[in-house]
């Protein structure tokens, strides 16, 4: 079964087809810059070969057509007519409190999806734009959305309110939703599968730690807790979003700086971090290299983002009243070993222990780190959303014939 | 790994059907300076290209520079990031032919005033419709960023004058989000939808208001600073107390004379002016303030001193 994968953002399109008989990427790629000038498809063949095409991509309908175009050509394709295309799985951001799990995507469920636009309005109107383009250009071929919200719906309400008044929720339905669902739910199950843990027993905590970042306490296969709130900026400092802040600092500011809402997004979304606070990068293996060079704040941004991570995965500790597997995943997660390092010494108190020489040399693989005597395994293991949304999409038509 | 191979794009379509383009995803102004510079910012700022007509390359150097400092102003205000900024001035472009209008479905002209003397510039900007007529495709819409003028009257000798709008930006007032929508007798629904549409792309709110003289904005604002001229001439109060009175007492952002600074003395004694022709209305005669300090060329913060006196960056000393 041949499955497309894609994740539509505000001016791009990432793709991904996946032969999932066999587990075999066909080829990959991603539509950059929608809209504006310099688009372009950039396009991984079979083969490895990389394949670039410039042109006019004005909306993501016609960026999904070249991408369908691309993928059926003889010369750089990987399919040969549109029929091998089984399902289409969607990445689709916010799925509030409507959707707690995967879904075929029906009338109803597009309706739905174009409720939550009001809580994610830069995210959802482009994943729906991307569902509406297949329906047009593939009306045959079913499609699935996998939410970013869904694995998080399980969290209790003690763990998910903001200790606001109860009728903005009932309003505005402000509480937590959480991000990085998808990536949470595949790398806690994988890492139960490598482990030899019973996943519907167990106490696990994901660590997704990329450009964005978030933490997932996760019992029994349900998430719990998760770093990451109404929005992605709440929990760890990330690249270039601050991750918590008192609230009166942002009051504080605004009368101080006299800015406005959106400035306010702005300064707390793009030039907070640990790009606002080194003055280098928002890229860890820059912060890294300047902090060896003596720049102290790059020490500075690289000591507060490693220890907002052990903040959090120590509170989940207690949340899940201990933990059975600590699982690192995402760019930074999977490659930075010195973050693991300091993280789980810092943990030992818990009779985590790790082989600090087998870290060293893990990147990007699924390694097991901790000694067989630890009393909390910890692994690496590399996360793939796209095979989740599109071993969802798999097991939703399979369901549904 | 090889190098990546490199094709154009068009090959790979689906379809030969011509393709609408979307809608605004060009646009034009015609003349960039101080009103133009901030339209063109606007629509760029929301992802649209933009195409400015200056009359030389040196105002063109200048209106880059003036845009430049705009956006240097939002990042030093937390609005923009540097990446951004990059974005957005690599979308827009400068030209001093109509011809490089061709291809834009909307274009602007801005240039109600001579940036050195205030003048206006009614036959100019008749000329600048009809070259616009000249190389765009029928139905692009051509808008004119009015407040005193009449855009029918504008749009008078054009062939398809169904296609001509007035819009009135209030480019004086940082982020003031809203834009006067003004059809004239012979817009047709369609442009006045279009341009409704293209307000909401950059993120404006606007209300319709039919063609009059000084609209809802000028023709309210002028009042407010011609009484204010009076209460500072009867010595009742002071440029600071009045414009305090305003700011923390109604709530405004910024005071009355304030914002003539903004504006350019020189500009409001002309708008007055037409006011008064238009109405009739003593109301509207122009405070001897005003023409006090016009004469004496205080137009407010481009001479660095009107009602109040500023330092280089537009700031008020006192």
């Amino acid at each position: 079964m041949k499955i497309l994968v894609l994740n539509c953002g505000s001016s791009s399109i990432k793709y991904k087809l996946l032969d999932m008989t066999n587990n075999e990427e066909l080829s990959s790629g991603a539509v950059e810059k929608i809209g504006m000038k310099g688009s372009f498809l950039k396009h991984t063949r079979r083969d490895g070969q990389k394949v670039v095409l410039k042109g006019e991509i004005l909306e993501h309908q016609i960026g999904i057509e070249y991408i369908l175009g691309i993928l059926s050509s003889e010369k750089h394709g990987a399919i040969s007519s549109f029929e091998e295309i089984d399902g289409v799985g969607h990445r689709v951001v916010h799925g509030g409190e409507k959707f707690n799990s995967s879904m075929l995507i029906t009338d109803e469920v597009i309706q739905k999806i174009t409720e939550c636009i009001d809580i994610a309005p830069l995210h959802n109107p482009p994943n729906l734009a991307g569902i509406k383009a297949i329906a047009e250009l593939l009306p045959a071929v079913p499609q699935v959305a996998v939410f970013d919200t869904a694995f998080h719906q399980t969290i209790p309400d003690y763990a998910y309110m903001y200790g606001i008044p109860y009728s903005l929720y009932a309003k505005y339905g402000i509480r937590r939703y959480g991000f990085h669902g998808t990536s949470h739910r595949y790398v806690s199950r994988r890492a139960a599968d490598f482990l030899g843990l019973d996943y519907q027993n167990s106490r696990i905590i994901t660590a997704h730690l990329g450009n964005g970042g978030s933490i997932c306490a996760i019992k029994n296969g349900e998430s719990v807790d998760i770093s990451m709130g109404f929005t992605p900026i709440e929990g760890l400092m990330m690249g270039t979003r601050s991750g918590d802040v008192d609230l009166g600092v942002v009051t504080f500011l605004m009368e101080k700086e006299t800015i406005g809402s959106s400035s306010v997004s702005t300064l707390f979304n793009k030039h907070s971090g640990v790009l606002g606070v080194s003055g280098v990068s928002s890229d860890m293996r820059d912060i890294l290299n300047a902090k060896n060079e003596g720049n102290d704040r790059a020490r500075l941004a690289w000591e507060m983002y490693q220890y907002k991570i052990l903040k959090y995965i120590s509170s989940y500790v207690g949340v899940l009243n201990g933990v059975d597997a600590i699982v690192f995943t995402g760019g930074v997660g999977e490659n930075r070993t010195e973050i693991r390092e300091y993280v789980c010494k810092q943990l030992d108190y818990i009779g985590l222990k790790v082989d600090y020489d087998l870290n060293r040399d893990a990147r990007a693989k699924e390694v097991l780190l901790s000694t067989p005597d630890s009393k909390v395994k910890v692994c690496v293991i590399p996360t793939d959303e796209e095979f989740m949304i599109a071993s969802d999409t798999i097991e939703i038509l399979q369901s549904h014939n | 790994m090889s190098e990546p191979i490199i094709e154009a794009i068009e090959r790979y379509g689906l379809s030969k059907r011509n393709r609408k383009r979307t809608l605004f995803s060009r646009i034009g102004v015609v003349g960039c300076g101080k009103e133009g510079s901030v339209i063109a910012t606007t629509a760029a700022l929301n992802g649209m290209e933009v195409v400015f007509l200056e009359l030389s390359d040196e105002a063109i150097a200048n209106a880059y520079a003036r845009i430049g400092d705009k956006l240097d102003k939002k990042i030093g205000n937390w609005g923009l990031t540097e990446n951004e900024k990059k974005a957005i001035l690599s979308r827009i472009s400068g030209t001093t032919k109509y011809e490089d209008f061709s291809g834009c479905d909307f274009v602007i002209e801005a240039i109600r005033y001579d940036d050195n003397t205030g003048e206006r510039r009614i036959l100019q900007r008749k000329d600048v419709f009809k070259q616009l007529e000249k190389v765009l495709s029928t139905n692009a819409i051509i808008a004119s960023n009015v407040s005193t003028v009449i855009v029918t009257d504008l749009a008078a000798e054009l062939e398809h004058t169904e296609r001509c709008i007035g819009l009135h930006f209030l480019s004086n007032i940082p982020d003031s989000n809203i834009i006067e929508i003004v059809p004239g007798l012979n817009t047709s629904v369609e442009t006045y939808n279009k341009v409704c549409q293209f307000a909401k792309l950059i993120n404006h709110e606007y209300v319709q208001v039919m063609e009059s003289a000084g609209l809802i904005s000028i023709r309210l604002f002028l009042i407010l600073l011609n009484e204010a001229c009076g209460i500072l001439m009867e010595g009742i109060s002071t440029v600071e107390d009045i414009d305090r009175v305003l700011t923390v007492g109604f709530g405004h952002r910024q005071g009355v004379f304030r914002t003539a600074d903004q504006m350019g003395i020189e500009k409001i004694v002309k708008l007055l002016d037409n006011l008064w022709d238009e109405y009739g209305s003593i109301k509207y005669k122009p405070s001897p303030v005003l023409l006090r300090l016009s004469r004496a060329k205080h137009y407010g913060v481009s001479r660095g001193i009107g009602f109040y006196t500023y330092d280089q960056a537009g700031n008020i000393i006192k």
